[in-house]
């Protein structure tokens, strides 16, 4: 099971500069559906670099899917020489993305995100609108349904 | 800071789908905060982990 709670409170706490996106974000605005991990677009810049690979080393970080033994640590090095990564953690899946398909970076998104204070964690959350177009984008069969779901949750919201 | 109003048009398969949404369910879920949509979301991945560890161990069952 992925902590939400844990891992957002976490990155806040650590003064991370990140996006919640992906079904996450879906949750915020209200979608019923079921998702596993926590996706987040992080800024790239070095003392983000820093402080989010800081944050999560204690909990033990490691390449999701990959062999067992395979060497990895997740240090400023190693996110400056990647861009996206999904995670296994103490605290569940946490994807660390760079950027997303069709959404870009974290300065293309924050114009785009709005303030939003989770369990007491300020962070920021890909707004509904911005995040029904970049799933539409990303045009896989897998969104369809909650594309449908995300725009409902718009409709009804536009009909207050 | 977020824009409002979708810029896409229609689509016609996302159309398709929206008449098999739960709009019930919907309801219930706009009525919560935040904080309860994630306390209901961990809810949710505990339970599917539950029947996914009671189906393997049926599988295992001689």
């Amino acid at each position: 099971m992925t902590d939400f709670e844990a891992l957002l409170r976490l990155l806040a706490r650590a003064r991370v500069e990140f996006i919640i996106v992906g079904g996450a974000a879906a949750t915020v605005h209200g979608s019923s559906r079921l998702t596993q991990d926590l996706d987040i677009v992080y800024r790239r810049s070095t003392e983000n670099l820093h402080q989010l690979a800081e944050a999560l080393s204690p909990y033990h970080p490691y390449l999701r899917g990959a062999p067992v033994g395979l060497p990895f640590r997740l240090d400023a090095e190693t996110l400056q020489r990647g861009l996206n990564f999904t995670l296994v953690t103490d605290l569940g899946d946490l994807d660390l993305l760079g950027e997303i398909a069709g959404g870009g970076n974290f300065e293309a998104l924050l114009g785009h995100a709005q303030p939003v204070e989770v369990y007491g964690a300020q962070c920021y959350v890909l707004g509904l609108e911005r995040l029904i177009e970049v799933k539409r984008a990303a045009g896989r069969p897998k969104d369809f349904e909650a594309i449908a779901e995300l725009e409902k949750i718009l409709e009804a919201r536009e009909s207050g | 800071m977020a824009r409002s109003k979708i810029t896409l048009p229609p689509d016609p398969v996302i159309e398709a789908y929206k008449k098999a949404v739960d709009v019930t369910l919907l309801q219930e879920n706009l009525r919560l905060t935040v904080e309860e949509r994630f306390s209901k979301l961990m809810a949710m991945q505990k339970f599917a982990e539950e029947l996914r560890r009671a189906g393997k161990k049926l599988r295992e069952a001689p």
